[in-house]
């Protein structure tokens, strides 16, 4: 009987002996002397700066005259929670609903354009190249752009409604009309990676699970439902994560389109933070609303992985 | 291979003490040099600020004066903060009177009273003069740079078609406003700003408050946004709203609307006038005139603009020299070379006299000169502009009707005073 590679035992200086030095290698004190550089790096802009934050929103804090800057303990993080117009509360609603919106709306718009695009061919090729432009573009000059579309006296969006003799909108300036103008943009600006994303899901998903499906006779909406969004679903909850991140750290757009307002409609938390921070200089305050963000977003961001892990595991077994 | 190493090492070392030579202040040629940071940073502003800081060189050699331009206020705020915050700010620098209260209670801050002599002071006017000093020790901080009032821009043609003149009262503004809207017009567009700070709409609704007869902070700064005239100004706006003759926008939505023969008025500051200019580009007539006056003929208007302080990291050196430029800069000649290319306002009545043909050209100097003796400047205290970023809100609020005037106005007021009693 002939031994194959696997049976044969492995000799001092094979395989083993390789992957244990190169275990060693990766834990050794070279391996830390390489590192070394970019652990600097990232210690001294992120987190140390992350530490110091945290500092200063213990303090009353004086960014013109430090040594008048005095320690307060938790009375900022209790400021956060007391009345204030607008609230942490009111904001970081506000940022729910953009959130929502974006992650929601996001993946359900980008799901469904990835299948339709995903039977290839040359013009839908350059439509995938379309959807995708947008997302290249800089945030601050398409805003900038976005803003006159939505213009109430000489915009676009108000042409529209014109031409259909409906009546026209202060999109921006009303409180029940500026998030969903801020969501169209961002979607706009957005959607095209998600798209990319999940097309490449797509690429990978069998297509003799489709076939078998519709052999047994179900239609294309089962085939979507039951087959194929079911094996994408590692991609969607990769989408869900990324999407969830940026949606609450986005800053651009509101600081572009509305400042916030109008009457604080469209105040998220990291404008709240921006405002306090660099317009009012309450720079302790502002700084413990950035740790509870950062706290809030870590928090999201493990629980998605959780779900993913356990998600992963559920569908191997 | 080792000398390769050592020449490396030699060479890094050269280009570091280079960079840092670089990075290094004062200057080799032994002139003193005087850091400016300021907002002048676009169309004619840019250019006369050249202008002029290149004739004071001119005449003081031994000085050179290194202009920081910043794109805006906002910005410039930000820079001169951060540049406290990191020891290093510059000599002297544009400042609202509330960035400088700010300032000056984080000591932070040269008072000018060595410097100013009374005669300096003298020559400006009234009003201006009155604007540099911090109520809180009652000491000269400020010395004064781009000053302007309010003016009404308007479309003559417009006007003429439908028989209406440049409104002299706000009732007759109201009725014109209302006459020239409909089909895609509007009688006036306006910005409120929002909380992280007014914009001219703002501006205009504080003086429609005063032209009823309350300013909106009283003179230690105390917010008044529930008295009747504050109300009844807010409801002003909000019938004109309510009419189709105003309309909320952004980036300077009076301006876009008056150049696109789409708005009747822009209710904004003198320093409009070229940018209103430009954006009419000789379409069609553009009228200037006063502000229309309240009930009772009760006239009203804002003085508005920036002063430049100087910074306490300064040396004697620097601060002289400092002095001479800002002396200089509101000399009569300067004066009135600035307010013919920047559209700003003489703080001299000294340089009337040396713009005689400027003005017979260009009457609305004139007006907005005169409205310099009777505008009054927001009080100088730290929570002002958020204070006004407040009513800004409130306008938001009444304007899309999320809220009535009354209940807007009250619940600014709340957050003012609570910002107020935090002294931020």
């Amino acid at each position: 009987m002939a031994t194959t590679q696997l049976d044969r035992p492995a000799r001092p200086g094979g395989i083993a002996a390789r992957s244990r030095r190169r275990s060693r290698d990766r834990s050794g004190p070279t391996a830390v002397l390489f590192s070394l550089p970019a652990l600097l790096i990232f210690a001294v802009f992120t987190i140390l700066p992350t530490a110091y934050t945290f500092v200063i929103s213990l303090f009353n804090w004086n960014p013109l005259n430090v040594s008048q800057s005095t320690f307060i303990g938790a009375d900022n993080y209790r400021r956060l929670f007391a009345h204030s117009t607008p609230s942490f509360a009111a904001s970081a609603l506000t940022s729910l609903y953009f959130t929502a919106g974006m992650v929601i709306g996001g993946t359900a718009v980008s799901l469904a354009i990835a299948v339709l695009l995903s039977r290839g061919g040359a013009w839908l090729s350059g439509v995938r190249v379309a959807v995708f432009v947008p997302h290249v573009t800089p945030l601050v000059a398409t805003s900038i752009v976005w803003v006159w579309i939505f213009n109430p006296q000489f915009g676009l969006a108000n042409a529209v409604l014109r031409w259909f003799h409906l009546p026209v909108v202060d999109w921006l300036d009303s409180s029940t009309t500026a998030m969903p103008a801020i969501l169209t943009y961002s979607l706009w600006h957005e959607v095209g990676f998600t798209v990319v994303i999940f097309l490449g899901g797509l690429a990978v998903v069998s297509g003799e699970l489709g076939e078998a499906a519709r052999v047994d006779g179900a239609n294309r909406w089962q085939e979507f439902w039951y087959v194929t969004w079911p094996q994408l679903r590692p991609v969607t909850l990769f989408v869900v994560t990324i999407s969830t991140i940026s949606s609450l750290q986005a800053f651009t757009q509101f600081y572009v389109m509305t400042e916030g307002g109008p009457a604080h409609a469209t105040t998220t938390l990291s404008y709240l933070l921006y405002q306090e921070a660099f317009v009012f200089f309450h720079t302790g305050y502002a700084a413990a609303l950035a740790v509870v963000l950062f706290v809030v977003t870590a928090l999201f961001t493990l629980l998605q992985f959780r779900t993913r892990r356990s998600t992963l595991r559920s569908t191997s077994a | 291979m080792r000398k390769v190493r050592v020449a490396a090492a030699l060479a890094v070392c050269a280009l570091g003490a280079g960079g840092l030579a670089a990075c290094g202040s004062g200057s080799s040629s032994g002139k003193t040099t005087v850091t400016f940071m300021e907002a002048m940073s676009s169309g004619t502003l840019k250019t006369s600020m050249q202008t002029l800081t290149k004739r004071f060189e001119r005449a003081h050699p031994d000085i050179d004066v290194q202009l920081q331009v910043e794109p805006d206020y906002p910005t410039l705020r930000n820079k001169e903060t951060a540049a406290l915050s990191a020891g290093k700010p510059p000599t002297i620098g544009q400042a609202y009177s509330d960035w400088a209260a700010t300032y000056a209670n984080s000591n932070v801050l040269v008072p000018l009273a060595d410097y100013a002599k009374p005669a300096d002071l003298k020559a400006l006017y009234p009003g201006v003069r009155r604007d540099l000093y911090l109520p809180t020790d009652h000491k000269l901080y400020m010395w004064p740079f781009n000053k302007s009032v309010v003016i009404q821009y308007y479309n003559q043609k417009m006007l003429a078609a439908k028989g209406k003149r440049a409104p002299k009262t706000w009732d007759e503004f109201a009725d014109t406003a209302k006459a020239v809207s409909g089909n895609g017009t509007t009688g006036i567009a306006i910005d409120p700003g929002g909380s992280a700070g007014p914009a001219g709409g703002e501006a205009w609704y504080e003086i429609l408050a005063e032209a009823y007869g309350t300013s909106v902070f009283a003179a230690d700064g105390t917010p008044r946004f529930t008295s009747p005239a504050a109300v009844k100004a807010m409801q002003y706006l909000v019938g004109l709203k309510k009419s189709g003759a105003l309309t909320l926008g952004k980036n300077y939505p009076g301006q876009v609307a008056l150049g696109a023969g789409k708005g009747g008025f822009d209710v904004s500051s003198v320093a409009s006038y070229y940018y209103n200019k430009k954006a009419v580009g000789g379409k069609f007539p553009m009228g200037t005139a006063p502000l229309p006056t309240g009930p009772g003929g009760t006239q009203a208007n804002q003085l508005a603009g920036t002063n430049i302080v100087m910074f306490a990291k300064a040396s004697d050196e620097e601060r002289t020299a400092a002095w001479q430029y800002l002396k200089f800069l509101t000399s009569p000649q300067s004066q009135a070379y600035w307010a013919e290319h920047s559209g700003y306002l003489p703080v001299t009545p000294a340089a009337l006299p040396k713009m005689t043909d400027f003005i017979k050209q260009n009457p609305y100097q004139k007006f907005a000169a005169q409205a310099l003796t009777t505008a009054k400047a927001d009080p100088p205290y730290p929570w002002i502009t958020q204070a006004q970023g407040m009513l800004a809100v409130a306008m938001q609020s009444s304007l899309t009707g999320k809220q009535s005037p009354a209940d807007a106005l009250k619940s600014a007021q709340q957050q003012a005073m609570d910002a107020m009693k935090s002294g931020q």
